[in-house]
C-alpha cells in the first residue's frame, strides 16, 4: 500500500471585500507568504523540511505572476533549497495543490509539502488583465466562456429553485458563520494580517442582520427577471489559505498528531453553462474511491459558490444540512477564487476534530465546467 | 481641481457657515485649486472632544455636497480640498487663511458677533468678505476693527455659485490696488466670474431689478388674471430672458426665499422707492409654502409634475383658485397676438398688455435706481446678464425697444420718467459707438462713459465689426484675431457639422498655413459643438447615396487628420457641449483650452453609430499611450471602449481629461469670458519653433479575441436588460474597430487601419434599420431612442 499524505495544520487570512476591504492593499504574494508562516508554526515543522510548495491560483498574472509559489518561498522566509509550483483550476485550485501534494507524498516523492492558495479578487480582476478568449472556440462553444452567474441561472432554471430558497440558504450561511464567529471558532484559523492601516483579524463581509426581506429586495445581478441576486452570489473577496500536508511516516517520525488523512480524491467535469453541479459527481467519485456513501460523512463542506448551486448540488447529493457547512460558507465569507479550496478542505478537517467526527468531504465547482472533492478521515 | 490655482490665489480659503450658500461656495473655490476650510457652528449638546460631532453640520453639508444635482464638484479632487470643522474649534485655523468669507445667516447680529471673535484671528493681509445678498456693507463695516475695515467686502454669489456667473463685489473706494483688487482677479480668474463693482445699497444691482421685476410680475398677474404659464411665455423668449419667466424662475429659487428677499429690501430700502409700494405678500404664495409648495425643492411651486397615472403631466396653479391644472404650452401669437418685444408693447391683447406693463416698470425702475446701485449702466446690464442669465441687460432692452418710446409709454401710462431715461431719449440711447470703434454708455450721472472689455478677453463682436473674415460660407467662418491668428468659427444651427464645416476648415488650413502663424477653433455660442448634423446623414441612407456617406467619413477623417499634422499650431477652445464630431475635431487639435464647464463625450452610439472621424482611434490611442495601469492592451481597449459604449459625458473639463478626451496636458480657463483670449495666447506660445507631431506609432493589437472579451462584457448587459439588441450590434462594431479588426498581436497596425475599420464600421451600421430608426428618433424628438 502507498504512503498515506495527512494534513498537519491548516490556517487562513481574514476574508475582507475586494477593493473597498482591509486586504485591497495587500499584495497576495505576502497575503499567501504570511499564511504559509502561520501554518508552518501551527504544523510545528521545521521549514527547512519543506520539500514543495504548491500554490493555487485562479488569476496566476499580475502581482500573481511569476510563479507565485517560488515568490511565497521567498517571501515567507524558506530556505532557496524549497521549490515552488503554482497551480490552476480556476476555483478548484488549491484544493488542487492539496491533491498534488497528496500524490507526491503517496508516490514517495515527498514528505512534506506546503499546499496554498490565494486571491486578491481586488489586485488581480476575474477574467484576468487582458482576457483573450479563442474566437472560434466562442462561435463554436459559446457555453465553455458562459459567464459564472450565469450558470446559477441555469441551474435555477433547470432544478426549479426559486429566489426565496436561495435567500433562504444565504441567510442560513451569514447566521451560522456569525454564530461561528462569535462562538470564537474561526479564530483558530484566522491569522491576523498587518497591513500599513493597522492588522486585520477579522473576516468582515459576513452579515449577522442579513434577512430574507432584506434579501429580497435586491436586483437581480445577471439576467433580467432572473432570481440571482447579489445576496445569493458569494461576495468577491481578498484571501489566502494553507495547509501543511506530510506523510503519516514524517508525522510519526516527529510526534505530530495529524488533523486527518486524506482518504480520496477526485476531479471531474461536466457541462461548462451548469458548472456549480460539479460537486455531484466529483464527490460520488471521491466517495467510491474511498468506498464510502454519502451517510458515512460527518462534515460536509460544499464551497458556496452561488445559493442556487449549492441548492442543485444538495437536491442531486440529498445532502444534510445539519452536517454541511455548519460554520456557514462563501455566501457569508466570500470566495477568493485560489483560496476557498484550501480553506474548505482545511476547515473539514478542524471540524471533524472539534466535533469529534471521523469522515468529511469537501467539494466545490469549477468554472468552465468541472468539480473537485476530497475525502478525509480523522485518524487519531 | 480643475487646474492650478492661478497666481495670486489665495493659499488657502475659508467658508464660514455651512449652509446651501456657504457650502456650495467652499465647493466652487476648492473647483479653482484652493483648499478650503468649511466651518459651521458646534451643534447644542455637541461634547467637547469629540470633534466628529462638534463639527458634524459642515461634515453633513460636504456629504449633501458629493451628492449634489448638478454637480458642485467639478472633480473629485476637488472634494479632497475642502476640510469640515468647526467655528469654535477650528477658529484659531483662519489664521493660515487669505480670504475668509462669510456665509452665515442674514441677521446682522450673528454677523457682528462673528466678526467680533474673527478679529484677533485673521493674519494682516487677509481678506475678510460677506456673502449677504441684502445687507449693506457699511452696516457690517462699522462692527469691525478699523484696521480690518479696508480688507472687508461685500462678495455677493448668485446659487449654485459653480454654474451662476455672477458676483457683486462691494468695497470701499480703494481701486483695484490692494487686497481686495488682488481678490477681484480671483474671482475672475480663479473662480470664472463675472465681477460686477456694486455700489453699496440694498439687494446690491442684479436682486434689486430682480426683486422689483418679480413682484411686479406676479402682482400684475393676479390683478390681470393672467395664466401663469401665459406670464412666463410673454415674459421669456420676446425679451430675451430664460424660458423659466418669472414664475419658473420662484420655483427654481425657492417661494419662500421671495417673501424674506422682499422684507429684507423693504426694510432698509427708502421709503419712497418704488419697490415699497409693490411688495405685498399674496395671500397665495402664503397658502403654497405652507402647504409644502415651496417649490422644486418641495412638492412643486407655480409649476408641479403630476405622476398620477403613471404619466408626467406638468401642471400650473391657478392664481385666483389655487387648484392645479395641465399647463399647456402656450403660442406666442395665440395668447398675445405678437412673438416679439416691440409687438408685444403695442398689443391690445390681455397677454400683451400684462407682459408690457411689467416690462416697462421693470425697466423705467432700472434706470430711476441705476445712479444709486452702480458707476454706468454697463455694470447694470452685466448684473442681469450674469446674475438672471437674461441675453440683454435692463438698457440694452431700452436701446432696443427705443428709449424715447419707452418714455412716451410711460408718459402715457401716468407713470414718473426717470431723469436717466430722458437723458437718454435725449442722447438716442445708452449705448453708443464712435466712428473709430469706441463704445459709450451714460454713467450714473448720465454722461457718456467708455465700455471697457477686460484685459484678457477676446470678444468676436469685435472682431467682426473690424472687418470681414478671411472666408466664410452657411455653417463656418475663418477670422483674423490679430497677432497672426486665424480662429475658425462654427455657425450652423447648434454648431453642428457638415460638408461647410469641413470646406472651411480646410480654407482655414490653407490660408492659415499661408501667412499666419497658428488657429484657434473656438466661438462664443452655448455649446461649442453638439456634433455631425443628423439630417444629412439620415437623407443621404434615405436614399442609400452610400458612396456619399462614405465620402463625407472619409472627408471628415483627411480634414481632421489635416489639422493634427498642419505646420502650424491647432488649440481647440470649447464650452458647454463638445459632443460627437465636435469632440473628434478637438482630438485632433495640438492643444485645448478648455472652459471649465465643458461636458465633452463620444456619444454617436446613441444614433446607432460609432465615433469615425478619428475618434474612436485617438481615443484609443490615448489609452494605450496611457503607462499608469497594469501591462497588456486589453485594460486600455476596454477603458476606450467602455467610455464610447456608455456614451459616457464629463460633467466637467476636469473629468474630460480623466476620460481620455482631454490629454492631461490640456489646459482649462474657469471665466468663459477669457477662453478666446486663453487660446489664442496658448496658439501664440505654441506657435514659436512649431513642429507639426509625427504620425503615431503603430500599435499591437490583440485582433477577434480582444473583440470576442469584449463581447462576453456586452452580452452580460444585454442579459440584464441594460444594453438593448442594437447597443449589441453597436457595441460589437466598436468593438472591431478598438481591438484592430482582422489583426494579429504580432503585427501593430497604423492609424490609417484604425480610420479604415471606423469607416467600414460606420458604413455597416448606417444600413441598419436599427441605426436609421435611431437618427429619425433623435431628430424628431432630440433624445436617443432605445432600440
Amino acid at each position: 500500500m502507498s504512503r498515506q499524505a495527512v494534513l498537519l495544520a491548516y490556517r487562513r487570512s481574514p476574508h475582507t471585500a475586494a477593493h473597498k476591504g482591509a486586504l485591497a492593499r495587500v499584495r497576495p504574494d505576502d497575503l499567501a507568504a504570511r499564511v504559509v508562516t502561520a501554518a508552518l508554526d501551527a504544523a510545528g515543522v521545521d521549514p527547512a523540511a519543506v520539500d514543495d510548495l504548491v500554490c493555487g491560483c485562479a488569476f496566476p498574472e499580475g502581482e500573481q505572476g511569476l510563479n507565485l509559489a517560488r515568490m511565497v518561498v521567498f517571501l515567507a522566509g524558506l530556505p532557496d533549497r524549497v521549490p515552488g509550483v503554482t497551480v490552476n483550476r480556476f476555483c478548484g485550485s488549491s484544493m488542487q495543490a492539496i491533491h498534488d501534494a497528496a500524490g507526491r507524498i503517496a508516490l514517495g516523492a515527498a514528505d512534506l509539502v506546503v499546499a496554498c492558495g490565494v486571491e486578491s479578487m481586488t489586485r488581480v480582476p476575474v477574467m484576468g488583465f487582458n482576457p483573450m478568449p479563442h474566437p472560434g472556440l466562442a462561435a463554436r462553444r459559446p457555453d465553455a466562456l458562459s459567464s459564472m452567474g450565469m450558470t446559477a441561472e441555469n441551474l435555477a432554471r433547470d432544478y426549479a429553485i426559486p429566489r426565496d430558497r436561495q435567500e433562504d440558504a444565504a441567510v442560513r450561511s451569514h447566521t451560522r458563520a456569525a454564530a461561528a464567529a462569535a462562538a470564537g471558532r474561526f479564530a483558530a484559523e484566522i491569522v491576523p494580517i498587518d497591513t500599513p492601516q493597522g492588522t486585520v483579524a477579522a473576516d468582515t463581509t459576513i452579515r449577522p442582520d442579513t434577512t430574507a426581506e432584506a434579501l429580497a429586495a435586491l436586483t437581480p445581478s445577471f439576467q433580467a427577471g432572473g432570481t440571482v441576486t447579489a445576496g445569493t452570489s458569494s461576495p468577491l473577496t481578498d484571501g489566502a489559505a494553507a495547509v501543511v500536508v506530510a506523510s503519516d511516516d514524517f508525522a510519526r517520525a516527529h510526534g505530530l498528531t495529524p488533523l486527518a488523512r486524506v482518504r480520496a480524491t477526485a476531479v471531474t467535469g461536466c457541462r461548462p453553462e451548469i458548472m456549480g453541479i460539479g460537486p455531484v459527481e466529483a464527490s460520488r467519485r471521491a466517495l467510491g474511491l474511498a468506498g464510502l456513501a454519502l451517510a458515512d460523512i460527518d462534515v460536509v463542506e460544499l464551497n458556496e459558490a452561488f445559493a442556487a448551486q449549492i441548492l442543485a448540488v444538495a437536491q442531486d447529493l440529498d445532502l444534510d444540512w445539519a452536517r454541511t457547512n455548519t460554520d456557514g460558507g462563501a455566501l457569508a465569507l466570500g470566495h477568493p477564487l485560489g483560496s476557498s479550496g484550501a480553506r474548505i478542505t482545511g476547515k473539514a478537517a478542524q471540524r471533524l476534530a472539534e466535533t469529534d467526527g471521523t469522515l468529511a468531504l469537501a467539494t466545490m465547482c469549477i468554472g468552465g465546467g468541472q468539480g473537485i472533492a476530497t475525502v478525509l478521515e480523522r485518524t487519531a | 481641481m480643475t487646474a492650478a490655482a492661478p497666481a495670486g490665489a489665495p493659499a488657502r480659503a475659508a467658508v464660514l457657515g455651512a449652509g446651501t450658500m456657504g457650502a456650495q461656495l467652499a465647493a466652487h473655490i476648492a473647483n479653482a485649486g484652493v483648499p478650503v476650510l468649511l466651518l459651521d457652528r458646534v451643534p447644542d449638546g455637541a461634547p467637547a472632544g469629540d470633534p466628529a460631532a462638534r463639527s458634524a453640520l459642515a461634515t453633513r453639508a460636504l456629504a449633501a455636497l458629493e451628492r449634489a444635482d448638478p454637480p458642485a464638484f467639478m472633480h473629485r479632487r476637488a472634494r479632497r480640498l475642502v476640510e469640515a470643522g468647526n467655528l469654535e474649534d477650528d477658529l484659531a485655523r483662519l489664521a493660515d487663511c487669505d480670504w475668509v468669507v462669510e456665509a452665515v445667516v442674514e441677521d446682522p447680529a450673528v454677523k457682528a458677533a462673528l466678526f467680533d471673535r474673527l478679529a484677533g484671528v485673521l493674519k494682516p493681509d487677509a481678506v475678510l468678505t460677506s456673502n449677504t445678498s441684502t445687507l449693506p456693507r457699511a452696516l457690517l463695516a462699522k462692527t469691525l476693527p478699523a484696521a480690518l475695515q479696508p480688507r472687508f467686502a461685500i462678495t455677493h454669489f448668485f446659487n449654485p455659485p459653480r454654474y451662476m456667473r455672477l458676483v457683486e463685489l462691494v468695497a470701499d473706494g480703494e481701486g483695484d490696488a490692494g487686497p481686495v483688487g488682488a481678490l477681484a482677479d480671483f474671482l475672475d480668474r480663479g473662480l470664472g466670474k463675472t465681477v460686477v463693482r456694486a455700489k453699496d445699497s440694498p439687494g446690491f444691482i442684479a436682486n434689486r431689478i430682480g426683486a422689483f421685476w418679480i413682484q411686479t410680475a406676479i402682482n400684475e398677474a393676479v390683478d390681470r388674471s393672467i395664466g401663469v404659464a401665459a406670464a412666463d411665455a410673454v415674459l421669456s423668449r420676446p425679451f430675451g430672458i430664460p424660458k423659466t419667466g418669472v414664475f419658473g424662475l420662484v420655483d427654481l429659487v425657492g417661494l419662500d426665499i421671495m417673501p424674506a428677499v422682499a422684507r429684507a429690501l423693504s426694510a432698509t430700502l427708502p421709503a419712497d422707492d418704488p419697490f415699497q409700494a409693490i411688495a405685498r405678500p399674496q395671500p397665495l404664495i402664503t397658502r403654497l409654502i405652507a402647504d409644502g409648495y415651496t417649490g422644486r425643492k418641495g412638492k412643486g411651486g407655480f409649476y408641479r409634475l403630476n405622476r398620477t397615472g403613471g404619466q408626467r403631466v406638468k401642471e400650473a396653479v391657478d392664481l385666483a383658485t389655487g387648484t392645479y391644472a395641465p399647463a399647456g404650452k402656450p403660442r406666442l401669437e395665440d395668447i398675445a397676438g405678437a412673438r416679439d418685444a416691440a409687438g408685444l408693447l403695442a398689443g391690445d391683447a390681455p397677454a400683451a398688455r400684462y407682459a408690457a406693463a411689467v416690462m416697462t416698470a421693470t425697466l423705467a425702475y432700472a434706470a430711476a435706481v441705476a445712479p444709486a446701485i452702480a458707476d454706468d449702466v454697463a455694470a447694470v446690464d452685466e448684473a442681469m446678464v450674469a446674475g438672471y442669465n437674461w441675453r440683454h441687460g435692463p438698457f440694452r432692452l431700452i436701446d432696443r425697444i427705443g428709449a424715447g418710446r419707452l418714455a412716451e409709454y410711460l408718459t402715457a401710462a401716468g407713470a414718473a420718467v426717470p431723469p436717466l431715461l430722458t437723458r437718454a431719449a435725449e442722447a438716442g440711447g445708452f449705448y453708443h459707438r464712435a466712428a473709430d470703434g469706441a463704445a459709450t454708455c451714460l454713467s450714473a450721472a448720465g454722461r457718456p462713459a467708455p465700455v471697457v472689455r477686460r484685459a484678457g478677453t477676446l470678444a468676436l463682436d469685435d472682431v467682426r465689426r473690424a472687418g470681414a473674415p478671411l472666408f466664410r460660407n452657411g455653417s463656418a467662418a475663418l477670422w483674423d484675431i490679430g497677432d497672426g491668428v486665424t480662429l475658425v468659427e462654427f455657425t450652423a444651427k447648434m454648431n453642428t457639422l457638415d460638408a461647410d464645416v469641413f470646406a472651411c476648415l480646410r480654407e482655414a488650413i490653407r490660408i492659415t498655413g499661408d501667412g499666419y502663424r497658428a488657429l484657434v477653433i473656438g466661438n462664443e455660442a452655448e455649446n461649442f459643438c453638439v456634433g455631425a448634423s443628423i439630417g444629412f446623414g439620415l437623407f443621404a441612407a434615405n436614399l442609400a447615396a452610400w458612396d456619399r456617406l462614405d465620402a463625407a467619413i472619409r472627408d471628415g477623417q483627411d480634414t481632421f487628420r489635416a489639422l493634427a499634422t498642419a505646420p502650424f499650431p491647432v488649440v481647440g477652445a470649447p464650452s458647454g457641449l463638445a459632443l460627437g464630431g465636435g469632440l473628434e475635431v478637438l482630438m485632433h487639435c495640438d492643444h485645448v483650452q478648455a472652459h471649465s464647464e465643458t461636458y465633452a463625450g463620444l456619444v454617436e452610439v446613441g444614433v446607432g453609430i460609432i465615433p469615425a472621424w478619428g475618434g474612436a482611434t485617438r481615443l484609443l490611442l490615448r489609452q494605450l499611450a496611457q503607462t499608469r495601469r497594469p501591462g497588456g492592451p486589453m485594460p486600455a481597449i476596454a477603458e476606450a471602449f467602455t467610455t464610447i459604449a456608455l456614451a459616457k459625458v464629463a460633467k466637467s473639463a476636469a473629468e474630460a481629461r480623466d476620460l481620455g478626451y482631454f490629454r492631461a496636458e490640456d489646459t482649462i480657463t474657469m471665466n468663459r469670458d477669457r477662453l478666446l483670449a486663453d487660446a489664442k495666447a496658448r496658439a501664440r506660445a505654441l506657435a514659436d519653433g512649431y513642429r507639426p507631431p509625427p504620425p503615431p506609432d503603430p500599435v499591437a493589437l490583440p485582433g477577434r479575441t480582444g473583440a470576442v472579451a469584449l463581447g462576453l462584457q456586452v452580452d452580460a448587459f444585454a442579459r440584464l436588460g441594460q444594453a438593448t439588441p442594437h447597443d449589441v450590434v453597436v457595441a460589437g462594431e466598436l468593438a472591431t474597430v478598438l481591438t484592430g479588426g482582422d489583426c494579429d498581436w504580432t503585427e501593430p497596425v497604423d492609424e490609417q487601419h484604425l480610420l479604415d475599420l471606423e469607416r467600414a464600421a460606420f458604413g455597416r451600421l448606417v444600413r441598419t434599420e436599427a441605426t436609421l430608426a435611431r437618427m429619425e428618433h433623435m431628430l424628431a424628438t432630440g433624445k436617443p431612442l432605445r432600440n
